[in-house]
C-alpha cells in the first residue's frame, strides 16, 4: 500500500485541522474529516483514511471503524456526480416509493446500490428522509425532490444528461 | 463490609471493594454467565448474557424490592443490602434468549474448532440454552481471515469486542476494529497494518469461541488431552505466571496464569511461543566426554564419580552460572563447587538483555532483561561470595590463570557464546559445561552435559519485583538428560531422590533475602521484599 | 375546536424565516434577553421544571427532571447536545423546524446551556437533511455577530459556543448515548447506564442532550410562562402515581395516506381521528383508514377502532403501541397490504440495529431473515406465532438490551400481527398454499444457496 503522492491535498489538510478547536479529542473530528475528504473526492480511499487517522494521531483502525459503522462512504471509487437516495421507508413506500425507486433503477440501468458505468450517477436506498409529508421524495446532492412521480424522475434524468445544473 | 445476598444466601464483601455482580458471585461460587466482560479490559454489557435480577432495600422501609428491569451483572456494583437473583425464571429466560441469538448464526464447526473444550459458547449451551431449534437459518459459511499475529474465523465471532478493547487499552495498539453495521459485523484490520504487537497472542485467550485462533497452536492438539502444569514463563525478569499445556512430554501451548502481583492476565508473545526449543531435535540429549582428540559418551553411572574426582583434583575451582538456573540448582551449585573449593569463584554468567523495557498502557512491562532468575542467583551467589563478578571477570580470571577448573551452567536458548570467548577455556585443567545446545564452549569441555529445559524442571525464580515463585516441571526432559538440580543433589552425595522443596526451605533458612520462602509458597509466588525491613532492622540493632 | 395560537411553527411560510431579521422581527431572542437579564440558570431550570415539558424526541422523560441529574457546583466543562439526528421513519417536524425557524431552535439551545451552564453545544443535524444544516449554521453565524454566542452573552458573562456536527446516516444516532459516540468520532454503539449522560457524557463530562423540538419549547415557556405552557394539553391524572401530565405545544406530523400530509401545531392530546380528519383532510381518495402509526414507526399501530385514542404519552399505549413517539402519524388506508407494513418495519430495523448487544442485533435480522422467506413464498403460519416471540424477547422485558432501539423493533411486529393476524395469516396462505400449515423448521433447499432462508 505505497503511495507517493498523498491523497489529501493541502488544503483539505488545512480544512480538517481548522476543525480542532472545536473538540476537546482529536478523535471527533474523524466524522467531519470523512465529510470533507467525500465531499471533495466523491469517496474515501484506504490510503485517505490512513492520512486522516496520521493528522489526528490516531491508529487507521480507529478511522476505518467509524467509517464503516456508517455504510455511507464510498471506498473503492468516487461516486457518480449524482448521488440519488431514494427514500424507502413507510411514508414513501406507502406512496409508491419503492416502485420509483425500481423504475429509477431500470431507466438508468443499475441495481439500487451501484453507479451507473458513466459515473454520472450513484443511486442508492435511503431509509427514511425525514422528508415524510413530501412522499416519495429522493435526495440528490443537496438538493430534496419532493411528491415523486415517474414524469419528474424522466424529467430529472433528463437534466442530468443535458448535464444542467441542479438547482438547489 | 457489605452484605449481600445471591440466590437466597448472603455473603460479605469487604467495604472499600469495589466489585461487580460477577465478581461477587464468583467469589460466592456461583457463576454468572458472560462473553464482553473481563476483569482486566472496560466494561460494555454488549453480550447480555449476564443479566440478572437485582433488588436493593429501601432507604426509608428497608424492604427490598426487586427491580422490573434485569440488569447486566458485569455494570452492577454490589452494595450493602443488595439482593441478586441469579437463577429465576426472568433470568433463564434471558440466558436461554441470548445462548440462541448468539447460534442462530453461528457455524456449528466443533469438530474442526480449536475451541471444543473450552468454548463457552458450548459450555453455556449445555448449562443455560433451550433445547431444539427454531429457525430455518443454516450457518454453513466459516470464513477464515489472516489477521496478522493471529488468524480470525469470521462467522464464529460473537462480536463481544474483547480482542478490540484489548488492542486499544492494553496494548495500546488499536490493530483491530469492527467493521460495518448490525448483523453484518465482523472484526478486521486495515489492509497495511496487520495485528502485530508483542502481546497479540493474548487475544486468543480473550476469545469466548474458537474465531480468533493461535498461529501456533491451531490443529496442533485437542484440549481435553492437555494436562496444565503451573509454572513461570522464562522468558525475561517479568516472570508471568504461567500454565504449560502438555499430552505425553510435550508441549503444545504455553497460557498465562493469573497473577495480580505479576502479569495480571497476560503474557508477551516471547515467552508464550518461548517453548519450541524445549523439543529442537538439535538439542544435547546425551553426556560428552572429551579425552584429548577422543570423544566418547559415558554412562551417568560412571560419569557422577568422575566428575566428583576431576572438580577435586583440578585446583581453583570457578562457577558460571547462569541467570536460567533456579534459586535453588543455583544454591546446590554453589554449595558444591564451595565445599571441594572453599575459595572457588562464583560468577554470574552473562545476561541477556535489551535496551529498554517494554512499558504497555495498563501497566504491563516486558522487561528488558532476558532471563527469569538473575535476581534469585545473584542473590543466592552473594551470600557466598559477596560482590558477586560477572561474566567478563570471570574470563579474565580464567585468562590469568587464576582459575584451573570450570564448571559453566548455559541453558540459554540462543546462542550465547562465540569462539573467542570459548577459546579462551582452553587452558583448563577441567571445563565442564551444562547446557541445552552445542556451542563453541560445548566442543571444548572435557565434560559436556546436557541440560534440563525449563519445563523439564521444578525450581523457583525471582523476578525484577523481587517476587519468587515456584515452578513445577511439566514435561520429562530426554532420556539423556540428568536435570541440574538432581545431578547436584547426588554430586553432594545426598541421599533420596532430589526434594526441590527442602532445598528451598534450606537455603531460605540461610539466606536472609529468601527468608519469607522458608513458609508455604502461593500459588502466586511470595514477595521477598519483607525480608528487607528485617534485614534493615536487623542491621540497625547489630 | 378552540382556537390554537402555533408558537413553534408561528413563523413557517414567512418569507426569509430562517434569517436573523424576521426572527427578531416576530420577537425573536427577546426570551433570552430576559432569561439573562432577569432570571438565574436555576430560575429557568425551575420553569422548565414546573412546566412540565417533556422530551419530544419520543422517550417523553421530563426535560427539568432530566437536567437536575446534572451534579451540582460542577467545575465544568458541561456540553449541550441538540439532538438534530431525526430519523425515526415518518418523523420530520424538526427538519421544518430547523428549515423554517432554526433562530427559534437555536435560541432554544442558548437558554438551555444557560439554564444548565452548558458552556459548549454541539447541533448534531443529521446527514440527509443538508437545507437544515445550512439554514441552522447562518442561524449560528448570524447569532455569533449579534452577540447571541460566544463570550459575555448580551453583556450577561454567559458565554456559549455552538457547533454545527453532521451525522452519516445512522438511525441510532438518534439515541442519546449514540450520539454521544458519534460525535466522539467512533461508531455509534449507545453507552450503558449508568453512569447517565448527565453524570458522564460527552468527553465523559455532564451532558444533556435534548430534542429540537423541546429545546424550541423552552423559549416559549420563558418568553409566555410557566401558566401559558401548562394551560394546554391534558394535566396530570390525579389517580396516577407520579404522572406528570402531556403538557405544552406539539407538533404533529401526518404523512401517508391522507389528502393534506404536513405539520400541523396543537395543544398534546388531540385525538387523532382529529388530526387526521381535521388537520389532514382526512384518508385520501375516499378511502378508509386501516391502520395507523401514531409517532414514527418505533411506536407500532394503531387499528381502525383505536383512533379516538387522545396523542398524549398515555393514549397509545392503551392501545398497545409503545408510546407517543414524535406524535408524527403515518396514515395507511385499507388497501395497503400490512404484510407489507411488517416487511418495510423489519428490514428498517435490520438495517439499522448498530449490532452491539446480542439480542437486537441477531433478533432483527432474524426477522427480517422471516419476513424475506414468506415473501419468497415460503412462509408459515407458525411464523406469526414466531414473529412474536422474537418480538417478545427483544422488547418485552425491559432490560435486556443496551438502548431502546430494539424495543422499537418489536412494537411494530407485536402490534401489527396481534391487530391484523387474519390478514397476515391470509397473505400466507395465498403466497404459499402448498406449505403454509408446516411447523418444522425445514431448509428452503438441500443445497444452500443465496435466497433467503429464514
Amino acid at each position: 500500500m505505497s503511495t507517493r503522492e498523498p491523497v489529501l491535498s493541502d488544503e483539505l489538510r488545512a480544512a480538517i485541522t481548522a476543525l480542532f478547536p472545536r473538540y476537546p479529542t482529536r478523535q471527533s473530528v474523524v466524522l467531519p474529516a470523512l465529510h470533507a475528504v467525500n465531499e471533495r473526492l466523491g469517496y474515501v480511499p484506504p490510503q485517505a483514511v490512513v492520512e486522516i487517522a496520521d493528522l489526528l494521531g490516531l491508529a487507521p483502525a480507529q478511522v476505518q471503524d467509524t467509517l464503516s459503522f456508517y455504510e455511507f462512504f464510498p471506498q473503492d471509487r468516487p461516486a457518480g456526480r449524482f448521488r440519488v437516495w431514494m427514500c424507502r421507508s413507510i411514508s414513501c413506500s406507502a406512496r409508491e416509493g419503492e416502485s420509483l425507486l425500481e423504475y429509477l433503477a431500470g431507466r438508468l440501468g443499475i441495481r439500487p446500490g451501484e453507479t451507473t458505468p458513466d459515473g454520472l450517477v450513484t443511486l442508492r436506498p435511503a431509509e427514511c428522509l425525514g422528508a415524510c409529508e413530501l412522499a416519495p421524495a429522493m435526495l440528490v446532492n443537496e438538493t430534496l425532490y419532493a411528491d415523486l412521480t415517474r414524469e419528474k424522475i424522466d424529467e430529472f434524468l433528463r437534466k442530468v444528461q443535458s448535464g444542467q445544473k441542479i438547482a438547489n | 463490609m457489605a452484605k449481600i445476598t445471591i440466590d437466597g444466601r448472603q455473603f460479605d464483601v469487604p467495604d472499600g471493594r469495589r466489585i461487580n455482580a460477577i465478581e461477587a458471585a464468583g467469589q460466592a461460587g456461583v457463576e454468572i454467565p458472560h462473553y464482553c466482560y473481563h476483569p482486566g479490559l472496560s466494561v460494555v454489557g454488549s453480550c447480555r448474557m449476564c443479566l440478572v435480577e437485582v433488588g436493593t432495600p429501601d432507604p426509608k422501609t428497608g424492604q427490598v424490592r426487586v427491580q422490573p428491569k434485569l440488569t447486566p451483572g458485569c455494570n452492577l456494583t454490589v452494595s450493602d443490602g443488595m439482593v441478586v437473583l441469579t437463577r429465576s425464571p426472568k433470568v433463564q429466560e434471558a440466558r436461554a434468549m441470548v445462548e440462541e441469538d448468539l447460534l442462530l448464526r453461528h457455524p456449528i464447526d466443533c469438530p474442526i474448532c480449536d475451541k471444543a473444550g473450552e468454548c463457552r459458547l458450548q459450555d453455556y449451551f449445555f448449562r443455560y440454552g433451550r433445547a431444539g431449534r427454531r429457525t430455518d437459518l443454516m450457518p454453513f459459511s466459516s470464513r477464515r481471515r489472516d489477521l496478522g499475529d493471529v488468524t480470525l474465523f469470521v462467522d464464529r465471532c460473537i462480536l463481544c469486542t474483547r480482542c478490540v478493547r484489548f488492542c486499544a487499552e492494553v496494548s495500546g495498539t488499536s490493530e483491530l476494529m469492527v467493521t460495518r453495521r448490525g448483523a453484518r459485523e465482523e472484526i478486521d484490520v486495515v489492509p497495511g497494518f496487520p495485528l502485530r504487537n508483542n502481546l497479540s497472542g493474548n487475544v486468543v485467550d480473550l476469545c469466548p469461541v474458537g474465531a480468533l485462533g493461535d498461529k501456533d497452536f491451531l490443529y496442533q492438539q485437542r484440549v481435553w488431552f492437555l494436562r496444565p502444569h503451573a509454572a513461570v514463563c522464562t522468558g525475561c525478569a517479568t516472570g508471568c505466571s504461567i500454565w504449560v499445556e502438555e499430552n505425553q512430554d510435550r508441549i503444545y501451548r504455553l497460557r498465562p496464569r493469573v497473577n495480580p502481583h505479576v502479569n495480571r492476565w497476560w503474557m508477551c508473545n516471547q515467552g508464550r511461543y518461548g517453548y519450541h526449543h524445549v523439543h529442537d531435535p538439535g538439542r544435547a540429549a546425551a553426556p560428552r566426554r572429551r579425552e584429548g582428540a577422543a570423544v566418547s559418551q559415558p554412562d551417568w553411572t560412571v560419569l557422577v564419580g568422575e566428575l566428583g574426582e576431576r572438580l577435586r583434583r583440578a585446583g581453583r575451582l570457578g562457577g558460571v552460572f547462569s541467570p536460567y538456573l533456579s534459586v535453588e540448582e543455583a544454591y546446590l551449585l554453589a554449595t558444591l563447587l564451595r565445599s571441594i573449593d572453599p575459595g572457588a569463584v562464583l560468577a554470574m554468567g552473562p545476561v541477556p538483555a535489551i535496551a529498554e523495557d517494554e512499558r504497555y498502557p495498563d501497566g504491563f512491562v516486558v522487561s528488558a532483561e532476558k532471563a527469569p532468575n538473575r535476581r534469585g542467583v545473584e542473590e543466592v551467589l552473594a551470600h557466598f561470595t559477596g560482590p558477586v563478578p560477572g561474566f567478563e571477570h570471570f574470563l579474565d580470571l580464567v585468562r590469568r590463570g587464576e582459575v584451573q577448573g570450570a564448571w559453566v551452567s548455559g541453558g540459554y536458548r540462543d546462542a550465547w557464546i562465540g569462539e573467542s570467548a570459548a577459546r579462551r577455556f582452553e587452558g583448563l585443567a577441567v571445563l565442564i559445561v551444562q547446557d541445552l545446545f552445542p556451542s563453541p564452549l560445548w566442543e571444548r569441555a572435557d565434560y559436556a552435559l546436557p541440560a534440563a529445559a525449563f519445563a523439564e524442571r521444578d525450581g523457583s525464580y525471582v523476578n525484577r519485583g523481587d517476587r519468587l515463585q515456584t515452578a513445577a516441571m511439566a514435561v520429562r526432559p530426554p532420556w539423556g538428560v540428568r536435570p541440574e538440580g538432581g545431578l547436584y543433589w547426588e554430586l553432594l552425595g545426598r541421599r533420596g531422590l532430589y526434594d526441590q522443596r527442602a532445598v528451598l526451605d534450606e537455603l531460605s533458612r540461610e539466606i536472609l533475602y529468601f527468608a519469607v520462602a522458608a513458609g508455604p509458597i502461593p500459588e502466586v509466588g511470595v514477595d521477598l521484599k519483607l525480608n528487607r525491613l528485617a534485614g534493615s532492622l536487623e542491621e540497625k540493632t547489630a | 375546536m378552540a382556537a390554537f395560537e402555533p408558537v413553534l411553527s408561528a413563523n413557517f411560510g414567512k418569507p426569509e424565516s430562517h434569517t436573523l431579521a424576521v426572527y427578531q422581527a416576530a420577537g425573536g431572542y427577546r426570551a433570552l434577553g430576559k432569561a439573562l437579564r432577569q432570571l438565574s440558570p436555576a430560575d429557568v431550570q425551575g420553569m422548565v421544571r414546573t412546566s412540565g415539558l417533556r422530551g419530544r424526541g419520543g422517550a417523553g422523560f421530563p426535560t427539568g427532571v432530566k437536567w437536575s441529574f446534572l451534579p451540582k457546583d460542577h467545575p465544568g466543562p458541561i456540553y449541550f447536545c441538540l439532538n438534530g439526528d431525526e430519523s425515526e421513519p415518518g418523523t420530520f417536524v424538526n427538519r421544518l423546524q430547523m428549515e423554517n425557524d432554526p433562530h427559534q431552535v437555536l435560541e432554544g439551545t442558548i437558554l438551555s446551556c444557560y439554564a444548565t451552564r452548558a458552556s459548549t453545544a454541539y447541533l448534531y443535524v443529521r446527514y440527509e437533511y443538508p437545507l437544515a444544516r445550512r439554514r441552522m449554521q447562518a442561524a449560528v453565524d448570524e447569532a455569533y455577530a449579534a452577540g447571541y454566542l460566544g463570550k459575555n452573552i448580551l453583556g450577561s458573562g454567559f458565554a456559549l459556543d455552538a457547533y454545527v456536527h453532521c451525522g452519516a446516516g445512522a438511525y441510532v444516532c438518534g439515541e442519546e448515548t449514540g450520539l454521544l459516540e458519534s460525535l466522539e468520532g467512533r461508531r455509534a454503539w449507545p453507552r450503558i447506564k449508568p453512569p447517565f449522560p448527565a453524570v458522564q457524557g460527552l468527553f465523559r463530562k455532564p451532558t444533556v442532550v435534548n430534542n429540537v423540538e423541546t429545546a424550541a419549547c423552552v423559549v416559549h415557556i420563558v418568553d409566555r410562562g410557566v401558566e401559558w405552557f401548562r394551560s394546554m394539553g391534558v394535566p396530570p391524572d390525579p389517580k396516577v402515581l407520579g404522572d406528570v401530565g402531556s403538557l405544552g405545544p406539539k407538533l404533529y406530523g401526518l404523512s401517508g395516506h391522507v389528502n393534506r400530509p404536513g405539520c400541523y401545531e396543537g395543544p398534546l392530546g388531540l385525538p387523532c381521528r382529529q388530526v387526521i380528519e381535521e388537520m389532514g383532510g382526512g384518508v385520501w381518495k375516499d378511502r378508509r383508514a386501516k391502520a395507523v402509526v401514531p409517532g414514527g414507526l418505533s411506536t407500532g399501530v394503531l387499528s381502525a377502532a383505536e383512533l379516538d385514542l387522545p396523542l398524549d404519552f398515555v393514549g397509545p399505549t392503551r392501545a398497545g403501541c409503545l408510546g407517543l413517539g414524535t406524535a408524527c402519524l403515518v396514515v395507511l388506508d385499507e388497501t395497503y397490504p400490512m404484510f407489507d407494513f411488517l416487511y418495510n418495519s423489519c428490514r428498517f430495523f435490520a438495517e439499522e440495529s448498530c449490532g452491539q448487544c446480542t439480542p437486537c442485533r441477531e433478533g432483527t435480522h432474524w426477522s427480517m431473515m422471516i419476513l424475506e422467506r414468506i415473501k419468497a413464498g415460503r412462509g408459515r403460519l407458525v411464523d406469526l406465532d414466531l414473529l412474536l416471540e422474537i418480538g417478545d424477547q427483544i422488547g418485552i422485558t425491559p432490560g435486556t438490551t443496551i438502548c431502546g432501539l430494539a424495543d422499537g423493533a418489536a412494537w411494530p411486529i407485536k402490534t401489527t400481527i396481534r391487530k391484523f393476524r387474519g390478514e397476515l395469516e391470509e397473505y400466507i396462505r395465498r403466497t404459499n398454499p402448498q406449505g403454509h400449515l408446516a411447523t418444522e423448521p425445514v431448509p428452503a433447499c438441500v443445497e444452500p444457496c443465496e435466497a433467503a432462508s429464514g
